[in-house]
């Protein structure tokens, strides 16, 4: 429990990020990109919570993420490349009073949110205002296409995260081939769930130079500021170059 | 449709659905698990059949019986599950059914592991099942091409009666790329007065018969003829190759499937060194381009030839024959679903050419 680690003399709240979507949305490639910009400000931990894909996972690149000072929790066998789908007990740690940053990414779906489930007890102890519950979205999956599709999944991810979203994040890519048409249609997108939702949202995800094209044409097409959040520049660290290989296995 | 980003094997069962397959039948194993779980959400909302069968033996026998009544089936699964599947594939191409099986290639033998292989090149194209039987073999290289293969192997399928096999690595089926699916609402199937689908015996139509039991060696005989006659027009007509700047090189590579990504962007390091390499890609791998690997690596200005697999050497045998002893045909490749950079390929080549 939290009382039992305040004896212990900790009274700071660290601030939480969780992380959620359908399935290939790119929650781990913004989880990367937080945490590595987050580390900058003070302690930052990254949780890999996936119990849904054995193949492309954050735990992947420990190679980039500890260098940088972030320490990483992964689930035992993360690396071996083996399907046993267990959680780390260490994840209880990041509950304990401290500073710094705990970003959370979580598996794809609802399904991939069940692993949330059980924490709902230490979450409820956080204050609200250092937790932000991200729902990441990209129109350019055949799964999260339009507000219909969007919206059920959001519902689901809420039911069975038993956590309430607290923004939405338009992360529309096509991999190397995204420009800014694609932010757009990620823009229409996010904008109707949150009217619909109610939930504001949080940013606009990129890599640098589409994000900057994508600014220019919001000012100039006198777009939302509200629909579009911090504009978050993403590097790329997850999707590899199928051409030339890797050394990371699938 | 416009592009959409997407995982191979959800882009391969949707390709299906538009080639009209409606009925898949399948069993998990990773690393394909996307395949069975996109269908059965798919499927009810195009009207077809989605059925997770209590074995693969038993998914290639639902095929079997849904490809017997004229309908377009699938199955799939990954490397120890495909083993699984030989007897129903061998009962398939004895009955004339046509049918199409998705193998997403892991590590083996046995249960090897969940990554990447090509380890089942013998097992699709040399036989798998017991008996004379072939399967036309499609090796598609990208998401985009699996797409695209997909209408043609259930027309391929249809067209000569046969099973059908997508050969995919692993890596086809996890990684996601931008594709673009044609969406084709109402496919038009073939006639197939074969096909078991209620005899009325008043009618004109003699009763259909799928059946795999040949008693009488002389039928048994009347089978193969006619198989192998099929066969041979298959090898006429059907097969598919991609050479890559093999006119006048002085070095030619040899793969399929993603290695042969690998293998381009290696042509193109090896470009840059002033070196003039080309790479011939089956994508038919039964029936196998013998005449298109031999007219690309015997031509005069090829010194020799380096087949890469993630294998301990398979379709390099179907090179060597091919070439006939004309020029060298070396092999780079290891099991344990270990995938050469393009760096590495690169090296190898050099390190071959300075021995010559």
């Amino acid at each position: 429990m939290l009382s039992d680690n305040s004896e212990e003399g900790g009274t700071a709240v660290k601030t939480y990020w969780i992380l959620l979507g359908s399935f290939g949305s790119g929650k781990s490639e913004l989880a990367l990109n937080l945490a590595l910009e987050k580390v900058r400000e003070g302690p930052c931990t990254l949780v890999d919570l996936d119990v849904i894909n054995p193949y492309f996972r954050t735990s992947e690149r420990g190679d980039v993420l500890e260098p940088a000072g972030v320490e990483l929790i992964m689930p035992p066998f993360a690396l071996e490349k083996i399907e046993i789908m267990a959680l780390s007990a260490k994840v209880y740690t990041v509950f304990a009073p401290g500073e710094g940053n705990v970003i959370f990414d979580i598996g794809g779906d609802d399904v991939g949110s069940i692993a949330l489930g059980q924490y709902k007890p230490r979450f409820d102890q956080i204050p609200k205002d250092h937790i932000q519950v991200l729902f990441i979205v990209n129109p350019l999956r055949p799964t999260a296409a339009d507000l219909e599709s969007a919206l059920s999944t959001l519902y689901k991810i809420q039911y069975v995260s038993r956590l309430d979203i607290t923004g939405i994040v338009n992360n529309a890519n096509l991999a190397g081939e995204t420009d800014v048409s694609h932010l757009m249609e990620g823009y229409e997108l996010v904008k109707a769930l949150s009217r619909e939702t109610g939930i504001p949202v949080w940013g606009t995800c990129g890599t640098p130079e589409v994000l900057r094209s994508f600014e220019e044409y919001a000012k100039a097409h006198d777009l939302d500021p509200a629909y579009i959040g911090k504009y978050q520049p993403i590097e790329i660290m997850m999707h590899r170059s199928w051409d030339k290989f890797l050394k990371e296995g699938l | 449709m416009a592009k959409k980003l997407m995982k191979g094997c959800e882009a391969i069962a949707e390709a299906a659905i538009q080639a009209g397959c409606r009925f898949f039948f399948g069993y998990p194993i990773t690393p394909q698990n996307d395949i069975p779980e996109y269908m059965s959400r798919r499927m009810p909302q195009v009207g077809g059949c989605f059925l997770q069968a209590e074995s693969e033996l038993a998914a290639i026998n639902m095929v079997y019986g849904a490809g017997g009544a004229g309908a377009r089936a699938m199955t799939s699964s990954s490397s120890p599950g495909i083993s699984l599947k030989q007897e129903g594939i061998s009962t398939c191409a004895a009955a004339e059914v046509p049918c199409v099986i998705v193998n997403m290639m892991r590590g083996g033998p046995g249960l090897g592991n969940i990554q990447a292989s090509q380890g089942d090149y013998f097992q699709a194209c040399k036989g798998g099942g017991h008996g004379d039987y072939r399967c036309v073999v499609y090796a598609p290289s990208s998401i985009q091409e699996t797409c695209d293969l997909m209408p043609r192997a259930f027309d391929t399928a249809d067209k000569y009666r046969t099973p059908v096999i997508i050969l995919a690595d692993g890596l086809i089926g996890q990684m996601m790329e931008p594709v673009e699916l044609k969406m084709n609402p109402n496919p038009t199937m073939p006639e197939k007065p074969w096909a078991c689908q209620g005899w009325d015996p008043k009618g004109d139509r003699p009763r259909a018969v799928i059946n795999s039991l040949y008693i009488e060696t002389e039928i048994l005989d009347d089978l193969m003829t006619r198989l192998n006659a099929r066969y041979d027009e298959i090898r006429k007509n059907e097969i598919m190759v991609e050479k890559y700047k093999t006119e006048g090189a002085e070095f030619v590579l040899c793969a399929y499937g993603t290695v042969a990504r690998v293998c381009k962007a290696a042509v193109r390091i090896l470009e840059e060194k002033g070196v003039k390499c080309g790479l011939v890609r089956p994508i038919t791998l039964w029936p196998f381009p013998s005449k298109d690997v031999h007219d690309v690596i015997a031509q005069e200005s090829v010194q020799g030839a380096l087949t890469v697999e993630i294998s301990n050497g398979q379709m390099v045998e179907d090179i060597r024959l091919a070439v006939n002893g004309e020029k060298p045909v070396e092999f780079m490749g290891k099991g344990g679903s270990i995938i050469p950079t393009a760096e590495e390929i690169a090296d190898r080549v050099m390190e071959i050419m300075r021995r010559a």
